[in-house]
């Protein structure tokens, strides 16, 4: 096998050009399907077919694998893979980019049976271990990140003269609102004094249970959005033709 | 015209029942008797044995008749994963009154490096894409070449591949991962499934010839010159001349 390399690549060489050139003329087929356009006749029972004839030998063309739609590969992550997941996610990746990406560079492994149990009891320890072994998720991370810069303001319609109270509830409901960040009660922390009029105040936000991110919140009276936009704009215009003026 | 004693068509059989085919392993026999069809790709099978006719309704019997594949001989130095060529006819214009001509159906190859955990090696191989697909199924290209039966596997380097890796598991202390105890420890659990001793694992795959050589290798002894067992009797006879002679000397003390 090894002796006739050589001589191969030479020939492999020239057969890429002649291929370069009839290639659109070739038909390049993937696996193929035929199927007989005679039916054979039935033989006896435990009995080869009776496969005589010529016409047995006539096919049609059913399809070809190549062009049916391909299925998704189904693969286990073992890295975090920007745009795709972290460690133990199940994903479905086009064959190519599982096999000649995921596969080779070691990023990814086969579900099989064995590989699946070993991550979901990865997963079991993840979330059931003790505080120093857990590791906080890839998911996790990110809405740290997401929480580290971002701010909360909450506006409250209050009628004048009146109290309000900033309860747990109305910051959680802010933040799924406000950020698109599902804060359960137990995961928030506010201030040990009740908040009751307008200012900054800040709130600890634990994320599963590991990580605990210290959030600002700005309470202020309510503010309709429309009304909010038209004097953005406003402040816009202003902005800008003190601007045109002086130049 | 003469009779044969035994018809022709019975001589290929009847050879393995004779000289040194008849002392080969068992094991190596059982497997060459092994005539299970292999997997069907190229056609689909019924699956069924009575189906209702499309036409009448009736139930009738129905049979599978494979189409023939001619596999050739580049197919052994690849994995084709059971592709081949389909030599035969078609009509033109997929119409039963033009005229029929011929056609040769051929599967599209691939040059792909793929990697062996047991063998610790990369091996650039022809595949199709079928083969890949078979792959992804078997979960690896080792469970692959070791899942897969020859008639399904049809190449020659894969059961040359088989047999490497099989005699890589059973001789596991010395060949397998000999720097990298822990490695060796993981590998040898994945594949524990598939283990054979070493006598077996050394027959998997090879072809007639082959096997016949190996036995040939196995029996031959290099002759020996007849003067050498003629001094041995010699020395035996006069062992017993000398043994006797002292024991009649001291019957007589």
């Amino acid at each position: 096998m090894f002796a006739r390399a050589p001589a191969r690549c030479v020939l492999q060489g020239v057969c890429d050009c002649l291929r370069a050139q009839s290639f659109s003329l070739s038909a390049r087929t993937n696996t193929v399907v035929v199927e007989r356009w005679w039916q054979v006749p039935l033989s006896k029972e435990g009995r080869p077919p009776r496969l005589y004839s010529r016409r047995h030998r006539v096919y049609r063309f059913v399809e070809d694998t190549k062009h049916q739609t391909q299925e998704k590969l189904e693969l286990l992550l073992t890295q975090t893979v920007p745009k795709l997941g972290g460690r133990g996610d199940t994903v479905f990746v086009k064959k190519s980019v599982g096999r000649n990406k995921l596969l080779a560079e070691g990023l990814a492994v086969y579900p099989s049976p064995e590989n699946k149990e070993m991550f979901t009891e990865e997963r079991r320890l993840l979330r059931e271990g003790k505080r120093e072994d857990r590791i906080q998720t890839r998911t996790g991370q990110l809405t740290v990140d997401f929480l580290k810069q971002s701010t909360l303001e909450i506006g409250i319609q209050t009628a004048p003269q009146q109290h309000f109270l900033l309860t747990k509830e109305i910051v959680c409901r802010h933040f799924l609102r406000k950020l698109g960040v599902v804060v359960p009660l137990h995961a928030l922390t506010l201030p040990d004094e009740p908040i009751t009029q307008f200012g900054d105040f800040w709130c600890d936000v634990t994320v599963n249970g590991l990580d605990t991110v210290r959030v600002q919140l700005i309470v202020g009276p309510y503010v309709d959005p429309r009304k909010k936009k038209l004097m953005k704009q406003e402040g816009a215009a202003t902005e800008n033709t003190p601007d045109s003026d002086t130049e | 015209m003469p009779l044969h004693k035994y018809p022709p068509r019975l001589w290929e059989a009847m050879k393995l029942t004779k000289g040194i085919y008849a002392r080969l392993p068992q094991h190596y026999l059982k497997s060459l008797q092994d005539t299970s069809p292999p997997t069907p790709v190229h056609w689909r099978p019924l699956g069924v044995k009575y189906r209702a006719n499309p036409k009448t309704g009736h139930r009738e019997r129905v049979q599978d008749v494979p189409i023939p594949v001619y596999y050739p001989p580049e197919s052994q130095d690849g994995l084709w994963g059971g592709e081949g060529w389909i030599c035969g006819y078609r009509y033109t214009n997929n119409d039963k009154l033009s005229p029929r001509v011929k056609k040769t159906w051929k599967p599209q190859l691939f040059k792909k490096e793929l990697y062996s955990e047991i063998l610790d090696q990369k091996f650039n191989i022809t595949v199709t894409a079928h083969t890949l697909d078979l792959i992804d199924a078997a979960y690896g290209f080792d469970f692959y070449i070791l899942k897969t039966p020859k008639q399904d596997l049809n190449s020659k380097f894969g059961m040359d591949l088989k047999r490497a890796m099989l005699l890589r598991l059973a001789r596991r202390d010395t060949e397998l991962y000999p720097d990298d105890p822990s490695r060796k420890e993981k590998i040898y659990n994945k594949y524990k499934q598939f283990e054979v001793p070493a006598e077996e694992a050394e027959w998997v795959g090879l072809s007639i010839e082959e096997a016949v050589e190996k036995q040939r290798l196995l029996e031959h002894k290099d002759p020996e010159p007849l003067y050498k067992s003629c001094v041995e009797n010699l020395v035996k006879e006069l062992a017993l001349q000398k043994l006797s002679e002292p024991q009649v000397v001291e019957k007589k003390d």
